[in-house]
């Protein structure tokens, strides 16, 4: 009897549904941002514990976790939002293009020019549709007209929101539905070209089918921008983003490609998260 | 089921749905367990009304599989398992396409038991006998550890199968002999051999539920690796 061994099928070969990247071994190309050990303290209760993670360009990073675990405190340390706060105390440093955000003379306002950022809750302007989106360019001393139209069409179609609103960009930002206001903040966010994009719950006060549309929406912004999004829900995490970090307690506990750490967890930590289970 | 760890989960109605699919697997890998020895018996004591049992038994297997199937729909619909609840449900459901699988082979020799052989070739399916013993042996041992979701002895009974093959392959061999020497008896010989080939199968797919097991507990797809791999575990 003749017997053929089969050839053994390795992970990788070339029949796998996956591509993902090894995080651990970013080349400087792929990184967007370096975090390197942060800590963060508000007061005397520390909030972040030596964060030290790469954010790869041009991919969607979700932070996931419970409420309190740091995971908005994260996102927002990496276009200072903290520095808002009284009494926050920041260690460790996050890099962007080489240079700490963290150092003295970083200009912040320039910074946020770079890191864009959209809020759970659609905050625009009380002001026309079009002035929304322009809003960033006329504060940076843009006035041309016609530089200023092309901005505001090319934001809002990448917004995927110019089909619903050609028609009416003179009129007031705050009659769009809670949906369209969203894209509408996201299209303000990218008006300024910035390189990065934090998307804190964007879509958790939004209804199902409007939050589909975002998460499309997601889904095109990452070919231009590198996307980091902070949610509650994991199904969410899981069908938006390429990487996942779950964060417990102001620890960074597993972060990994979002197939992994939704099919096997290394953490039992995250395996009781992300199925429901008591800790 | 210390393994499973199913009653932690926030969600009560979770756990009961969960409790209730791995109940449902459970009976149907008795039923599908009782099947083959029944199947096994029949033939041995060429006893016709046991076979007939089998026969109409079948449906028994197949209705499981299809209400169990649904169940692990209507749990993804709902509850989107994810990471071991995932893998679980994965698991259950291409058990459970095994077991039915396993179901039809039983049936396949219970058949035997209702074709007439003559007393001289009555010896012929004497052969039958350590085959499936050995193949009933390795679908008891791989439900059990299904049953405790045990990697350690899946990962050790996985290897049966090879002995399973090398029985058959002799059987096989032993069967050709008989056609050679006498070619009136061909007919009933080919009987054998799809039974022996039936019960080749069941030890195929006994195969396949310990490499669910491993899938469920380890995470790790070893379908199709070599026993090589298999050993870094």
């Amino acid at each position: 009897m003749i017997s053929i061994s089969p050839k053994a099928l390795t992970p990788g070969s070339d029949t796998s549904f996956e591509q993902k990247l090894d995080l651990t071994n970013l080349t400087p190309e792929q990184v967007a941002l370096d975090i390197n050990k942060l800590n963060l303290f508000y007061g005397k209760k520390q909030a972040l514990n030596n964060i030290t993670m790469s954010i790869p360009k041009g991919q969607v990073t979700a932070f996931i976790g419970p409420s309190g675990c740091g995971k908005s405190t994260l996102l927002r340390s990496i276009n200072r939002m903290n520095d808002l706060v009284d009494n926050c105390h920041i260690t460790g440093e996050i890099i962007l293009h080489g240079n700490n955000i963290y150092d003295k003379h970083v200009d912040v306002a320039e910074l946020r020019r770079k890191v864009g950022m959209v809020f759970q809750r659609p905050n625009p302007f009380p002001k026309t549709i079009y002035e929304n989106v322009v809003y960033g360019l006329r504060i940076m001393g843009e006035n041309n007209r016609r530089r200023l139209d092309d901005a505001a069409e090319k934001s809002l179609r990448s917004a995927a929101l110019w089909n619903e609103v050609k028609d009416r960009l003179h009129e007031s930002a705050l009659g769009l539905s809670g949906g369209q206001q969203q894209r509408l903040v996201i299209a303000r966010a990218i008006a300024i070209q910035p390189e990065v994009l934090l998307l804190d719950e964007p879509t958790s006060a939004l209804d199902p089918i409007s939050t589909l549309t975002i998460e499309e929406l997601i889904n095109d912004l990452k070919k231009q921008f590198t996307v980091v999004i902070v949610t509650h829900n994991m199904q969410q995490a899981a069908r938006v983003s390429d990487q996942t970090a779950f964060m417990y307690m102001g620890d960074l506990i597993e972060y990994s490609d979002t197939n992994t750490l939704f099919t096997t967890p290394m953490k039992k930590k995250t395996e009781d998260y992300i199925t429901g289970r008591y800790g | 089921m210390d393994n499973l760890q199913i009653g932690r989960h926030i969600s009560g109605q979770f756990n009961e749905d969960l409790e209730r699919v791995i109940n449902n697997v459970m009976h149907m890998g008795g039923l599908v367990e009782k099947q083959v020895t029944d199947a096994l018996a029949a033939v041995e004591q060429t006893d016709v009304e046991l076979a007939k049992q089998v026969l109409s038994n079948d449906y028994q297997v197949n209705a499981y599989e299809v209400s169990i199937d649904d169940e692990c729909t209507r749990i993804i619909a709902k509850r989107q398992p994810a990471a071991g609840d995932l893998r679980l449900i994965m698991a259950i459901v291409k058990t459970i396409a095994d077991l039915e699988r396993i179901g039809d082979e039983a049936e396949k020799i219970a058949r035997v038991a209702l074709e007439s052989f003559s007393s001289s070739q009555q010896d012929l399916l004497v052969n039958l006998d350590n085959l499936g013993r050995r193949v009933l042996e390795f679908l008891q041992a791989s439900l059990d550890a299904f049953t405790r979701m045990d990697c350690e002895t899946a990962i050790k009974i996985h290897q049966m199968d090879d002995k399973i093959n090398r029985e058959y392959e002799a059987l096989m061999r032993q069967l050709m002999t008989y056609m050679m020497e006498d070619p009136r008896s061909i007919p009933q010989v080919m009987t054998v051999i799809w039974s022996a080939r039936a019960l080749e199968r069941i030890g195929d797919r006994c195969q396949n539920i310990c490499e669910y097991i491993i899938y469920f507990v380890k995470g790790k797809v070893v379908r199709h690796t070599t026993a090589e791999d298999m050993k870094n575990l």
